[in-house]
């Protein structure tokens, strides 16, 4: 990780006043176990370039992170790539320059618009190179994105960037103290107020007319939570309608239409919501009137912590029974779910391989036996109103059937089983291609 | 002439007041060596061994002096009692012989020690001294320390009293001796009768029901010829033991019994008593028993019998079978040298019955561990094999499994002949099997065992046993704890993104690099130290097998698609998955991949060959880009190309700043040296990654052939399983050689060391050495399966683009791969645990908690670039 600053023009030689370091001696300073080295390449009257370096130890920087246990923790481009670990490391080097406060006789040359160019890199970010120039030009820089070689593929993810322009060098520094991490993929350390306290004092001056300013709060800051102390932050009215695309209003339909149906139940006050995810359906099951026991089974340890979340956030409102989240799975035989009102697969068996469900619906309806068991997924017909890019509705779908596969499954499933079937849709009615999603209900005859 | 039997192990209580002779009895005994002198305990002795003294007079003293001293008596007999019965019931415990000699006159003393004979199972024995009371007190004016008139007057009394009652206790004997008998008395001990020698071998037979048919046909497969009295004789002088029910249920139960009755009258063979055996025994002794459970089948036979040879014949055979049953035993222990070796039982056994004989002995050795009934009816059966801690193979019945079922070293071998199954014999000490398949479903009930297990063997396994923790019982490494901390990770995979559950019967374990890191500069890994680790635990000879540097696979191949619904439920040729459990390729090309494959395998005729349904191997997948294409992308070239653009960089500004006359050589030779650190980091990732298109450039190198469809390999050396991998080379192209060596000795080991230097210098990850044989044991421990080495080129990629700089590797070396070691052994038992489950037929809950426990395991946090 490096930058360099080259000064052309009459009096360039004030720079090293301007960044106090002497030309003729190569400095070399420990920080917090890393060395920050500084030497001039090129040092004339009408020319001068300094380079400023980071050389962290590699073996110290792996050490105490979460993710001690994953090799992309060890092989990893820290090292190398400037960031705010860079910045924060120069900043004491480079302080009497960011700062503005050189010996007095050169306090003039402070503000004083040199003819630069100021290099960094490597930079590794998911940003395109047109908008990384999209954050230089608005101030007054032409940029420069150059490659690194790869023998492997056609294009190097290593960047390089260049920029130029009339600069004083306390704004160069200031810009790029704020722009390297924000281009930056990664934060090395933990983000708190006295981020938003230097984004705000380096971004004086020049971030305010910027026209990605939001962006560079944003990426700056990260979370809500600082983006939202910071000077620069505006409160966006967003037209409304646009977080909510059909797919949302079609889980909200799905979800009423589910408690719709249960309610209609006369038997109803154990219900299993089977692969609740987050919890979502659990959490409107229990505010179902006569529901007293509420399972919500799900695999995943990630989205159990976010459904136990949900559960306990309406805890005080009335007429509410806690779901219980409890670890489990479909491909497995679990006791807890023997002999309940309602079993409900919301949206969940089109993530499973096809051959693999006609087990789990055997050990639902005859080890199970729920009296009432409910079953949602897409109806592939209706995808052609959608613009998609994909064939499926999401990735980790593994098919998608049309009603005609979905009856087909059902009857193959509950063959030699006390169970009748009744098929609906959910969602807005297509005459030739269907609802959006179908739902197939079992119920145990006699019961 | 009295004659007393003494059993091998139990209680002799001496009855009778002082003076009787119990001592000079007892040492009469001893003297003509027929009892041991430490097989006789007695009050006496243990008063003086925990007071010193061996008698207190109280006659004759003032009243204040003769209470305090009888009280010290009682206190001094109190302790020594508690002491004895300590001694006893050790004793008792190990199944030993033990005399007590004291007067035992109390009633209370009669129950304690009939209490202790059963609470260890072990025979009482009473052996009561009546002498008259005047010749009583004649023998006391004689002692050395005379008890007194009045004191033998009064015990004289309470003998009296005994004889009254001592009839009515559960002695297994009472010998009534007066002094003429006394006068010439004969003892004899008993042999015992559990025990027997494995002399030329003996042949267990597994539940024969009534099949005589195949118990024949199994007889003459195993080598016995039939003389010119019928007797089945072998050659070798083995001979045959039944493990029980050898009737009811099938076809011919009356023959089957005809057969051990005249066999083991003969010493020619041994039966054990099982449940159905004890039915009819019962019955042919005239108790109330209701038959069923195919028992009927045996009454129907002696009534057959009795039309065809008249009731007085009939009568005979049934004397001849009660008696047959009735004395059979509850169980057997064989003996190798006078070692215990094996256990023969029907239903089951508890280490501490072992050796002893009960009525609860027996009924659980009929009947096996039962924990009530079940919605049905039936018994639920408790796993009494968990606890089997002792060294004894316990060989049993009774329920029938669909093939002889190891588990925690007991072995069941009822393999169903009557339900359609197949009659298996256990030779030992050869520990071979032999085997009969039924002739037809003899007991064609509707809930047959063998079709129950099938039809359950794939049903969904309990999530409770696995939710909070459980622990696996492998052979190879006992009983391996599983945390819920790992189990639930594991669960989450499993539901998520792994093939279905009864797919994964393996999964590899992690392997440790070198247990300590080289010893040399500029190396942190060397052939040396994994030599060194083998040669230090007594391993002669090595295999070194070039790592290929791809990706882990499983490949489990069938025969033809409807052969795999067998055994996994599923119609496919095959598949083939990642060391997490997760589909190796895509579908389309794993479908085209293991359709090639299935071809090559089925024109070789492969599975014609080695009469097997499937073949399960472990192997490395190559090019590693076909799985880590993102992570060579993202991760490798990203960092590599990343380092050498800034040091490139760097390096011209700084070339800059020394021609301009900076002091900065320093610097210069700095990022050099990490520019050539850099290029090597480059060139080791892309040695690895070649473009591949459908099956071309794919390359698969089994390096473990785990499984056929009958049996595991693990007892095959890695010599073996490289000339296997060699076999399958030459049966398909997408199949590649492993080039090895073999390590025996100074020239081989430098020869092997050349040679990983040679192929780690050209940019390859290194060899794997292996002790030759699968498993290895020095001093009982389990030995690393495996030891990885790993080249300097390729660490690049592991510890860093600078690793070996001398201060950054001084600090590597200091790793531990303690853990890792750890759990490369529990990993590599669990693999091998699950292999033979799966091939032996078992549940899939069964193997699964293997699969399980593994991917628990790798959950677990371990430093990665070990």
């Amino acid at each position: 990780m490096q930058l360099s600053l080259t000064v052309r023009g009459s009096n360039a030689d004030v720079v090293s006043y301007l960044i106090a370091k002497n030309p003729n001696n190569p400095y070399e300073r420990d920080e917090k176990g890393f060395k920050v080295r500084l030497v001039y390449p090129k040092f004339s009257k009408e020319e001068i370039q300094f380079v400023i370096y980071v050389k962290p130890d590699p073996i110290d920087l792996v050490r105490n992170s979460s993710d001690l246990y994953d090799i992309t923790h060890y092989i990893n481009d820290r090292e190398f790539a400037v960031s705010s670990l860079f910045i924060t490391t120069i900043r004491k080097a480079l302080g009497t320059a960011l700062n503005g406060k050189p010996d007095e006789e050169y306090l003039e040359w402070v503000g004083h618009e040199f003819e630069i160019e100021l290099s960094f890199g490597p930079v590794a970010t998911d940003l395109s190179d047109k908008e990384i120039a999209d954050l230089f030009e608005p101030i007054g820089y032409r940029v420069e994105v150059e490659r690194g070689v790869s023998t492997i593929r056609e294009v190097s993810s290593a960047r390089y960037v260049t920029l130029s322009g009339r600069q004083s060098v306390q704004n160069a520094l200031k810009h790029i103290s704020i722009l390297i991490p924000v281009i930056d993929n990664y934060k090395h350390y933990f983000l708190d107020e006295r981020e938003v306290e230097k984004l705000d004092r380096y971004g004086e001056g020049w971030l305010e007319d910027h026209p990605l300013k939001q962006l560079i709060v944003k990426r700056a800051l990260r979370f809500n939570a600082l983006i939202s102390q910071s000077q620069f932050y505006e409160k966006k009215q967003r037209n409304s309608g646009y977080d909510e695309s059909p797919k949302v209003r079609l889980n909200d339909l799905r979800y009423e239409h589910i408690l719709n149906y249960i309610k209609t139940l006369p038997e109803k006050e154990t219900i299993v919501d089977l692969g609740a995810g987050e919890g979502r359906l659990s959490v409107q099951l229990g505010f179902l009137e006569g529901a007293k026991e509420i399972l919500s089974i799900e695999p995943s340890n990630k989205s159990r912590i976010r459904a136990i979340e949900r559960f306990q956030q309406v805890n005080t409102n009335e007429g509410y029974v806690e779901p219980q989240s409890l670890s489990g799975s479909l491909f497995y035989f679990d006791s807890r779910l023997q002999n309940k009102d309602v079993i409900v697969l919301c949206e969940v068996i089109e993530h499973i391989e096809e051959d693999r469900l006609p087990k789990i619906f055997d050990t639902i309806l005859n080890d199970y036996c729920p009296k009432t068991l409910i079953v949602t997924t897409p109806n592939q017909e209706y995808n052609v109103l959608y613009e998609m890019d994909d064939e499926m509705r999401h990735d980790d779908h593994r098919f998608e059937w049309t009603r005609a596969q979905f009856v087909q499954n059902v009857e193959s499933w509950t063959e030699q089983t006390p169970y009748q079937v009744s098929i609906q849709g959910i969602g807005e009615e297509h005459e030739a291609y269907g609802h959006p999603t179908q739902m197939a209900i079992f119920r145990r005859e006699g019961e | 002439m009295t004659t007393i039997h003494l059993p091998h192990g139990g209680i002799v209580l001496l009855v009778g007041p002082s003076n009787t002779g119990k001592t000079t009895l007892l040492n009469q005994l001893i003297q003509e060596e027929q009892i041991l002198a430490s097989e006789v305990v007695s009050s006496d002795q243990f008063r003086v061994l925990v007071s010193d003294i061996e008698f207190i007079s109280w006659n004759g003293r003032p009243k204040d002096e003769s209470e305090a001293l009888f009280q010290e008596y009682q206190q001094i007999s109190s302790a020594a009692f508690d002491a004895m019965d300590y001694v006893i019931s050790k004793r008792c415990q190990l199944n030993k012989l033990t005399f007590i000699d004291a007067t035992h006159l109390r009633e209370e003393e009669h129950d304690k020690y009939l209490e202790m004979g059963k609470k260890y199972h072990i025979p009482v024995i009473a052996m009561v001294l009546n002498i008259s009371e005047t010749e009583l007190l004649r023998r006391d004016m004689e002692r050395t320390f005379p008890r007194g008139r009045n004191r033998i007057k009064q015990q004289y009394q309470h003998f009296k009293n005994t004889l009254r009652f001592i009839k009515k206790k559960p002695y297994r004997r009472v010998y009534m001796l007066g002094e003429d008998e006394l006068q010439v008395l004969n003892v004899k001990r008993l042999e015992h009768p559990l025990y027997i020698d494995v002399e030329n071998g003996i042949d267990f037979i597994g539940d024969i029901h009534g099949c005589f048919e195949e118990f024949l046909e199994i007889l003459i497969k195993l080598g016995y010829k039939e003389d010119d009295e019928g007797y089945y004789i072998h050659p070798e002088g083995r001979k045959i033991l039944s493990l029980g029910d050898v009737l009811s249920r099938g076809p011919r139960s009356i023959q089957t019994l005809q057969f051990f009755h005249k066999h083991v009258t003969a010493g020619h063979a041994y039966m054990i008593d099982s449940n159905h055996g004890w039915k009819i025994a019962r019955w042919l002794d005239g108790k109330n028993v209701k038959l069923a459970h195919g028992d009927e089948n045996v009454a129907a036979e002696f009534e057959e019998y009795e039309q065809k040879y008249g009731s007085e014949a009939n009568q005979v055979l049934k004397e001849q079978i009660k008696e047959l049953l009735l004395e059979a035993k509850s169980h057997y222990i064989i003996q190798k040298n006078g070692v215990n070796a094996v256990v023969a039982v029907h239903a089951g056994i508890k280490d501490h019955y072992i050796g002893k004989q009960s009525h609860q002995i027996s009924d659980f050795c009929r009947y096996g561990d039962s924990e009530g009934l079940d919605e049905y009816g039936k018994p639920i059966r408790k796993d009494w094999s968990i606890s089997h801690k002792s060294s004894e193979l316990i060989l049993w019945g009774h329920d029938p499994k669909p093939q002889p079922l190891l588990v925690n070293n007991t072995l069941n071998i009822d393999q169903g002949v009557v339900f359609g199954g197949s009659l298996t014999a256990y030779r030992y000490p050869e520990r071979q099997f032999v085997s009969v398949i039924a002739k037809q479903d003899y007991a064609n009930v509707p809930d047959n065992p063998l079709k129950e297990w099938e039809r359950k063997r794939l049903a969904p396994p309990n999530i409770m046993k696995f939710l909070d923790g459980y622990s696996v019982l492998t052979e190879q490494y006992g009983e391996i704890m599983i945390y819920d901390d790992g189990v639930k990770p594991a669960l989450d995979d499993l539901s998520h993104y792994t093939v279905p559950l009864e797919e994964i019967v393996y999964l590899p374990p992690t392997m440790s690099p070198t247990p300590k890191t080289s010893r040399l500069e500029g190396y942190l890994e060397h052939p040396m130290e994994a030599f060194d680790y083998y040669q230090a635990n007594g391993v002669e000879t090595m295999v070194v097998e070039k790592k290929h540097m791809g990706s882990r696979g499983i490949l489990f191949l069938f025969r033809n698609k409807d052969i795999a619904k067998e055994y996994i439920g599923r119609e496919t040729l095959g598949t083939i998955y990642t060391r997490t459990g997760r589909a190796f390729f895509q579908k389309e090309l794993q479908d085209q991949i293991v359709s090639v494959l299935n071809e090559d395998l089925v024109k070789s005729g492969y599975f014609e060959k080695y009469n097997t349904d499937f073949v399960l191997l472990d192997a490395e997948i190559l090019p590693w880009n076909l799985k880590a294409k993102d992570l060579i992308l993202n991760q490798y070239a990203h960092v590599g190309e990343t380092a050498l653009l800034d040091r490139k960089k760097l390096k011209d500004l700084l070339q800059q700043a020394f021609e301009s006359g900076r002091d900065v050589l320093n610097w210069i030779q700095e990022v050099d040296a990490g520019i050539e650190n850099a290029e090597v980091f480059n060139e080791v990732y892309q040695k690895y990654c070649w473009e591949t298109e459908g099956l071309n450039g794919i390359q698969i190198a089994p390096f473990h052939t785990l499984a056929h469809s009958s049996e595991t390999f693990f007892d095959k050396p890695h010599t073996w399983h490289m000339e296997k991998n060699k076999e399958f080379s030459e049966i398909s192209r997408l199949f590649l050689e492993t080039e090895y060596l073999i390590v025996q000795d100074e020239a081989s080991m430098k020869g092997a060391i050349d040679w990983w230097e040679e192929i780690t210098e050209d940019g390859h990850e290194g060899f794997v050495v292996k002790p030759v044989s699968y498993v290895t044991r020095h001093r009982g421990k389990l030995l690393q399966p495996a030891i990885k080495v790993r080249g300097r080129k390729y660490l690049h990629i592991i510890y860093g683009i600078d690793y070996l700089l001398p201060d950054n590797l001084s600090r590597l070396k200091k790793r531990n791969a303690g853990k890792k070691q750890r759990n490369a052994l529990k990993e590599f038992s669990l693999g091998v645990e699950a292999v033979n489950r799966f091939v032996k037929r078992e549940s899939l809950e069964r193997v699964h908690e293997c699969v399980l426990g593994i991917l628990a395991l790798e959950a677990e946090p371990i430093d990665p670039r070990l």
